[in-house]
């Protein structure tokens, strides 16, 4: 060629080439997974009732020994929120495992995605730990790890034993609603919610009752007829998260301490 | 040569010889692994640190204590203390399968494929009970409380592998005090009490929760203290107080402690935003120094004068109106 | 002896010495802490789960910002037809690859599994504006890449040794129109996209407007050209090797100065645009930018130093034509670039929102750049100078004088025997 214009045919020759190389690729690069998942039969719920929340922690104690969290982190947090008539009002936060997840929206590898029973999990072996997840969360509920956590869990195994692998350093961690329990439970025909060996550490750790867990597409389930029968709120409703889990207000009427003997 | 009768023979007897062989190789292998015994060592191999604090606590040593050891063996190694001391007694042949109170005792019954299926374990407190409520512990305190009345369980408080209390040393919040005894265990769920009752009489002599809401009741009942139990109604009766205030209690209407020195004003608590219980996060920004950035504005100011200096020498000449001679050679 | 002294270089060649010692030195150090920060994690740096992205993201979006003066110039040359400007071009497009370069070597450095950098282009996550940075950046890397050889090419160790791959390499400057549509269509995408990345998080209230990609993109170009006219003229100050034409970067400079009056519009409409209520995070974010911990680098360092003074310098004739001045203005352009990269990243991260019920509690939290992000960012920035430096030398990257054997007038060519 000595004129410095490229002919027709060179032309679409690297168009075609080029067109050829890019649906190859495509073609053996792996499925993406994040966007829309089908909904899987079960949606879980959790409900959380702040006249019963005592502030003692055993929930993020027992979900720091089953999901082996290092110490300088809590997936599950609990905070003092008020005072009503003298007595502290607690609200403890886990993951939101949000219907409309920022933190799914933007990973650039897809490794927080949707499951189909609404669970947002993460793949620790893909993440490239670039916190993008962590700026997008509006609820702080990711925690990096930015040291390794070597040696023995201390809260094991008084408050339970893990049972999921650690995460190595340079990935976020948050919570997934025990999704180990849920489907050991599932397979083992018992009831997440009902059974505990079934149901998140936290919930089942909870010496009050104040956490409750459940299906929300089933209508009789516990989580159905509580949020039908009481009024719940969820956090930041404003941002259009749609997280799963509702708190149930503190009732100065509920938190009476006084005990007919 | 053989002929083929004897060649067909021959194949026969040695296809006889390799089916029974791979027979008897295959019937052995079809035979079920011998089940695993279901004792602490087994559990163990996988569940180790559950095994360590279970064989280091009452639990584990409940048979090879040595002051049971000797209480038993005084009295003629009674089989109905080893209902409870071992698992598994079987009271006709007076054996039982495991010393102690082992694995199987609230983990039962085993799945057949575990690890696959999850360990079931009974939390109730109808399985504490069938050895802790025994007469001797007067338990029945207990429905009296307030945790009972809640449905709490013996397991909310208690640890059933190290048959001890609940650590809650390792919760990073405020709120978990730092006691000798086990009261740290009862602010950590009230919590209202911590900040109340640090400015009390009764904590500036040194009592805590347990000193009064737990307190041994001396029973009498064969002289032993071994099965005895603090009183698990958790409430403070009369005979807590005369337990210290016995000389006031008829005696003439004299505070014997200072009240003065007693029920003080309590801290405020700045509670302002409890999401942000992080120490790095403060409620104002960080505060802006003047002097930094005068500093810099002087740092700036220096480089500006600098650049300026041919323009405002040159100026400062015209003012000045001296060495008119010097503009021709300002240039750049 | 006696020898080797006559031999020895010029004065010149020992400045050249002692500058590629100091980078050296820098080099070495930023190598140290990358080791040291790859062997130890990155809990060695001040980034915490309030602040998780701090000084060497703000490399890395600076980098990529200030190498924009490639797609733009090319676009420029290629497809607008500004054919005279070519030889700023070619700058531009070397100080692209550079600039991409360091990017890349920062980001490498920020992520938290380095190993695992190859993932955005195997698992795609279509939804993210990361990835589609990532992806992009990627790919224009590669056309940068096409765009450069042609400069490769002029490096005359490589002529002698391979003259045929050299002649092939040169030969890719045929296809500068097509290299320049991908690379404005890709820029187009990610420069914005590095705004968006901000921009979609309502999290963030002092991100979350679709504005932040207009200014991204803007500043991009502002800043990138301007830091290609400044290297271009700082090399020719400080080596025979760089000739400029002064009449091609004074025009520029001046178009410069236009874009900048619409730059300093968007940005203070901008500032302006989040006074006018109170929304709890925001409000506090323009707080710290206009009287907190950012307010100096805002005002002096953004607006001041970073617009308003170049725009004035580089539109009035006088100073325009003024060497210094130009030069000045045009490094006060590309520092308050970077500048906005540091002012927005920080804005929104040292703002605290609480989550929980009731009014939205506002907090703050402070970010200071450890001793070991300072080393291995100036190890970064070091690198790049490097580049640059050898490529003034080398590859002629600086060179108005040089026309490319596709822009030889026709008459040459007729010589030749005419093929198929």
């Amino acid at each position: 060629m000595s004129d410095n214009k490229i002919s027709r045919r060179d032309f679409l020759k690297i168009t075609a080439v080029g067109a050829a190389a890019v649906a190859g690729y495509s073609s053996i690069r792996p499925a993406i997974a994040s966007g829309p998942t089908q909904a899987g039969p079960h949606q879980w719920v959790m409900v959380i009732d702040q006249s019963k929340c005592t502030g003692c922690e055993y929930c993020t104690m027992a979900c720091r020994a089953h999901n082996d969290v290092p110490p300088d982190i809590s997936w599950n947090e609990v905070f003092e929120v008020g005072e009503l008539n003298g007595q502290k009002v607690f609200l403890p936060r886990p993951c939101m495992q949000c219907a409309e997840a920022p933190c799914v929206e933007v990973c650039p590898v897809a490794a927080s995605y949707y499951r189909s029973d609404g669970i947002v999990m993460m793949d620790y072996d893909r993440c490239i730990g670039c916190r993008y997840c962590e700026v997008a969360c509006p609820y702080g509920a990711r925690s990096f790890n930015w040291k390794k956590f070597d040696g023995p869990n201390p809260a094991v195994p008084e408050w339970g034993q893990p049972e999921v692998a650690r995460r190595p350093r340079g990935v976020p961690e948050k919570c997934a609603f025990c999704y180990q329990r849920i489907d050991r439970g599932l397979a083992a025909g018992l009831k997440p919610g009902i059974d505990p060996d079934a149901t998140p550490a936290c919930v089942v750790a909870c010496p009050t009752g104040a956490r409750i867990f459940g299906d929300i597409n089933d209508p009789e389930s516990n989580v159905s007829k509580l949020l039908k029968s009481t009024n719940t709120y969820r956090l930041r409703e404003d941002l259009g998260t749609s997280p799963r889990v509702y708190y149930i207000a503190a009732d100065p009427a509920k938190m009476k301490m006084e005990v007919s003997s | 040569m053989f002929s083929k009768i004897e060649r067909l023979l021959f194949s026969l007897m040695v296809a006889l010889v390799f089916a029974g062989v791979t027979l008897i190789i295959a019937q052995a292998k079809a035979q079920p692994a011998p089940v695993m015994q279901a004792t602490p060592d087994n559990c163990g191999a996988c569940h180790s640190d559950f095994m360590h604090s279970w064989q280091d606590g009452p639990h584990g040593q409940a048979f090879s204590d040595q002051v049971f050891q000797k209480t038993w063996a005084d009295q003629g190694k009674p089989g109905a203390c080893l209902v409870c001391h071992t698992t598994g007694y079987d009271p006709a042949t007076g054996t039982w399968s495991q010393d102690g109170v082992a694995c199987i005792s609230c983990h039962n019954p085993i799945p057949a494929n575990h690890p696959k299926d999850p360990m079931p374990v009974d939390k109730s407190t109808d399985l504490c009970g069938t050895c802790h409520s025994d007469t001797r512990f007067n338990w029945q305190d207990w429905k009296v409380s307030a945790h009972y009345q809640r449905n709490m369980t013996c397991v909310v408080c208690h640890d059933a592998h190290s048959a001890g209390l609940k650590n809650v040393d390792t919760k990073n919040t405020a709120s978990s005090a730092t006691t000798d005894d086990v009261s740290a265990l009862c602010i950590n769920c009230h919590q209202e009490y911590a900040m109340n009752f640090s400015y009390s009489a009764h904590h500036q002599q040194g009592l805590s929760c347990v000193d009064c809401h737990l307190l041994h009741i001396e029973k009498t009942t064969d002289g032993s203290t071994a099965h005895q139990i603090p009183d698990h109604s958790f409430t403070a009766s009369l005979t807590t107080c005369n337990t210290c205030h016995e000389n006031q209690m008829h005696g003439p209407t004299q505070p014997s402690v200072d009240s003065s020195a007693a029920e003080t004003t309590t801290p405020a608590q700045s509670q302002s935003n409890p999401s942000m219980q992080f120490a790095s996060v403060t409620p104002e920004p960080q505060p802006v120094s003047p002097l930094g950035f005068a500093g810099l504005a002087g740092l700036l100011g220096l480089a500006f004068g600098m650049v300026l200096s041919p323009w405002l020498e040159r100026a400062y000449h015209i003012v000045i109106k001296k060495d008119k001679d010097k503009e021709e050679d300002e240039h750049e | 002896m006696k020898a080797l002294r006559a031999k020895l270089p010029s004065l010149a060649f020992n400045w050249w010495l002692a500058w590629l010692v100091f980078l050296g030195l820098f080099l070495a150090g930023g190598l140290t802490a990358g080791i040291l920060v790859f062997w130890k994690g990155l809990s060695l740096t001040n980034l915490t789960d309030l602040v998780p992205w701090g000084l060497w993201i703000t490399i890395d979006l600076s980098s990529i910002a200030l190498s924009a003066g490639a797609f733009s110039l090319c676009a420029g040359v290629y497809l607008i037809g500004l054919k005279r400007y070519e030889p700023v071009a070619r700058t531009a497009t070397f100080i692209g690859l550079t600039g991409y370069s360091m990017a890349m070597l920062s980001l490498l450095l920020d992520i938290g599994r380095p190993d695992r950098f190859w993932h955005a282009m195997v698992y795609w996550n279509k939804h993210s504006l990361l990835w589609e940075v990532t992806m992009c950046v990627c790919l224009y890397l590669t056309v940068l890449l096409f765009e450069s050889m042609p400069i490769i090419a002029n490096f005359e160790w490589l002529r002698k040794r391979f003259p045929k791959l050299t002649e092939k390499m040169s030969q890719v400057h045929h296809y500068a129109p097509y290299l320049a549509i991908a690379g404005l269509g890709l820029s187009c995408l990610h420069q914005s996209s590095l705004g968006a990345v901000y921009g979609v998080l309502k999290a963030r209230p002092i991100w979350y407007k679709p504005g932040l990609s207009v200014l991204f993109m803007l500043s991009a170009i502002v800043g990138g050209i301007a830091l290609t006219l400044f290297a271009s003229m700082l090399a020719s100050r400080l080596t025979p090797k760089a000739r400029i034409n002064d009449g091609l970067i004074e025009r520029l400079s001046h178009f410069l100065g236009w874009l900048l009056m619409a730059y300093f519009y968007w940005r203070a409409w901008d500032t302006l645009a989040m006074t006018y209520t109170y929304q709890p995070g925001r409000t506090e974010g323009l707080h710290l930018l206009t009287s907190g911990p950012l307010a100096f680098n805002f005002w002096v360092g953004e607006m001041l130093l970073g617009i308003f003074l170049p725009m004035v310098l580089l539109l009035w004739q006088k100073t325009r034509l003024n060497p210094f001045w130009r030069m000045l203005a045009l490094l006060m352009v590309a520092g308050g670039l970077v500048a906005y990269r540091w002012d927005t990243n920080l804005s929104g991260l040292l703002v605290v929102l609480s989550y929980m019920p009731g009014e939205l509690g506002v907090g703050y939290t402070a970010y200071k750049p450890s001793l070991i992000e300072f080393v291995a960012g100036f190890g970064v920035i070091s690198y790049g100078l490097l580049a640059f430096s050898l490529g003034v030398r080398y590859l002629r990257v600086v060179d108005h004088r040089f026309i490319s054997k596709v822009h030889e007038p026709v008459e040459v060519q007729a010589v030749e025997s005419v093929t198929a």
